[in-house]
């Protein structure tokens, strides 16, 4: 595998390829499902052709201006009717296990939102099937994997420029949930995959599964409503490692002083530090490096940032959609974020309800 | 074709957004959460002759055009660049609900008497007709200018860059007549896809609108990439165009941002800045790179 194939942001490679158009088809057209349709729309040879959803205000937009796609209420009978590549599937976390079984019932390459199922063992089942599954592409939309700030502090890991990592703390902060009303609908109850853990909270466990690996232990685990009646608002959890690294996961979405959601990293190796956040990394080496002095080094988001074909809420939407469209043209293709990838962060998820479950 | 003001103060800096660090952000956000702060900015922007501010319906922004209509008499030739909607209201209401909860949320929390204003277009949201809904919500987002002079409504650009994306041609078309017909004002576009958008609205056979979108030397918020903005820039312009983020978040000299952006044949900018003495240097150095 060479290394551009082995990057996230293999974006500027699909701009302006002649060769055959491929067709993807979109369940559920709610806020992610539109923002994947919107940046879809100018891709050079993944198309929307079909979408299915229920009757709403942007299925009805959805016929009345984009004559182009089709709709089906019902998403079964989509797939049995359309010529497909490719499923994306946006619809809340619940729903999203016959889905996948159906899609992969027919071989399709599949794009399914976070957290990618809500049993873990599930998750596994779909992760061994895509292992045999080579020639389609099946991919988890943990999208923070593909901010430019995050591709970069996994290429420093993988660098080992920390050494041994001593310990990290992972914390996704935001304001989303500020009153009691808030906690309506799916969001308001874990069995149907609300919660600040799974809805929120992921993002760190994702992250942290994607720099650090699983961890052997989870412990300390306590989960607290704020505001919401039925699941957390808060999460705070300790992982402990063979190798002796701990590790903390700490997700709130009722933390106003977020305007809007931060995923940050403090991580202690033997041979320095890095502090990462949405504006960039903060490097500290023990020892003169290479490529880093000794003492502090900055690397702001303006240096990171790369440009994408076409920018729909960041750079990280494109980045993940146009690398989902690369796998579904050559399934070989390095992928950010497996099934397996998927399943690992949904049995650590597992792991931190099961303890916080335990020490309640 | 609107004449657009060659400085224009942004907002950013008011409301505690920093790209570059969320410490700075904060600190910012700390000076100017006293309201008097941002009037205090207004004075010294107006006193030194910039006269044109780009301000976003946020939550604070009700009261800071309040300050305005009362002092307008301080402000002569004053004028406004509203940008709508502030993106983060909306972002949380359908992250919570979902989109058509979030309308009917926007528009519930109406006055009777402007609810019985909406009603001729209310059936926009029986029918789901997004178009009319648009212009509902474009009336709501604008209530808090009433009163005041603007030249042009910006679209934020969350909402350009995903309508453009999903080519509901129809909206763009609507926005800018309802603009133009409702306020005689220009309508604006923010973007960070500036060739693409301009060529999707010469499409829509739209051609009263105006642009804004990042120009920096570095690439920065320019999808799909410089090149292409470049080339885009070196033809006629059908759009008139305004530059913001010329300082690339930092990674740019403010002589070399501005020497750039006027090489690209852009004469208007919006810019952030927070003490006089950052204004006046702003202005000295867009005259003085102009004059070569």
């Amino acid at each position: 595998m060479t290394d551009t194939q082995r990057s996230p942001c293999g974006t500027q490679a699909t701009r302006d390829v002649p060769g055959k158009s491929l067709r993807a088809a979109i369940i559920g057209v709610g806020r992610m499902g539109l923002t994947h349709l919107s940046i879809l729309g100018g891709h050079p040879f993944l198309k929307i052709t079909a979408a299915a959803d229920g009757k709403s205000l942007i299925t009805h937009a959805i016929s009345k201006y984009r004559t182009d796609i089709r709709l089906y209420d019902d998403y079964q009978k989509m797939l049995r009717n359309e010529e497909l590549d490719a499923v994306l599937i946006a619809t809340p976390p619940d729903s999203h296990g016959p889905m996948i079984e159906a899609a992969m019932q027919s071989n399709l390459s599949i794009f399914v939102e976070k957290p990618f199922t809500l049993d873990a063992k599930e998750a596994r089942r779909f992760a061994q099937r895509s292992v045999d599954q080579s020639k389609s592409f099946h991919q988890v939309g943990y999208v923070l994997r593909y901010t430019d700030v995050y591709i970069k502090l996994k290429e420093l890991l993988q660098s080992n420029i920390l050494g041994r990592i001593v310990c990290f703390q992972a914390e996704m902060l935001g304001c989303t949930v500020l009153r009691k009303e808030n906690s309506a609908g799916w969001r308001g109850e874990r069995k149907t995959g609300g919660g600040c853990l799974s809805e929120f909270g992921s993002h760190a466990v994702d992250m942290v599964v994607n720099l650090f690996g699983k961890p052997t232990q989870v412990t300390g685990s306590r989960l607290m409503p704020i505001y919401c009646e039925h699941v957390e608002d808060m999460v705070h959890s300790t992982l402990l490692y063979k190798n002796g690294t701990i590790g903390s996961v700490y997700a709130n979405w009722s933390d106003p002083s977020y305007r809007k959601p931060v995923l940050r990293l403090n991580i202690l190796g033997e041979e320095g530090r890095i502090e990462a956040d949405l504006y960039g990394l903060k490097i500290f080496m023990n020892k003169e490096h290479p490529s880093f002095k000794k003492g502090w080094n900055t690397i702001n988001l303006p240096d990171l940032m790369k440009p994408v074909p076409f920018y729909v809420r960041g750079t990280e939407f494109t980045r993940e959609l146009y690398a989902f469209a690369e796998g579904v043209r050559d399934p070989s293709r390095y992928n950010a974020c497996s099934f397996v990838d998927g399943a690992d962060t949904q049995e650590v998820i597992e792991m931190i309800f099961l303890d916080a479950d335990v020490e309640k | 074709m609107i004449q657009l003001d060659s400085l224009i103060l942004g907002d950013n800096q008011f409301f505690g957004i920093n790209h570059m660090s969320q410490g700075k952000g904060q600190q910012l956000a700390e000076r100017f959460s006293d309201l008097n702060q941002v009037y205090k900015a207004y004075h010294t922007a107006h006193d030194l002759g910039i006269h044109a501010f780009m301000l976003n319906s946020n939550e604070k922004a009700g009261e800071i055009c309040n300050y305005l209509r009362s002092h307008k008499s301080e402000f002569p030739g004053m004028v406004l660049y509203p940008s709508i909607p502030y993106p983060h209201k909306y972002a949380n209401l359908v992250a919570e609900k979902g989109i058509a909860a979030t309308i009917q949320d926007v528009l519930s929390g109406q006055s009777a008497m402007d609810l019985l204003g909406m009603a001729t277009k209310g059936l926009g949201l029986l029918t789901g007709d997004l178009t009319k809904i648009m212009t509902l919500l474009v009336d709501v987002e604008m209530k808090i200018f009433k009163d005041l002079d603007f030249k042009a409504i910006y679209l934020q650009n969350i909402i350009t860059d995903l309508l453009l994306g999903l080519e509901f041609k129809e909206i763009f078309i609507e926005y800018c007549r309802y603009v133009e017909k409702k306020y005689q004002a220009t309508p604006g576009f923010l973007t960070m896809n500036i060739p693409k958008l301009s060529a999707f609205l010469n499409e829509c056979g739209i051609h009263n609108a105006t642009i804004c979108g990042s120009v920096n030397k570095a690439g920065y918020l320019m999808s799909p990439d410089v090149a292409a903005y470049e080339d885009y820039f070196a033809k006629s312009q059908p759009y008139p165009i305004t530059a913001m983020s010329i300082l690339a978040s930092g990674a740019i000299a403010p002589r070399e941002a501005v020497t750039y952006v006027q090489s690209q044949g852009i004469q208007s900018i919006v810019f952030g800045a927070s003490s006089r003495q950052h204004m006046l240097e702003t202005m000295e150095l867009i005259l003085e790179t102009a004059q070569h």
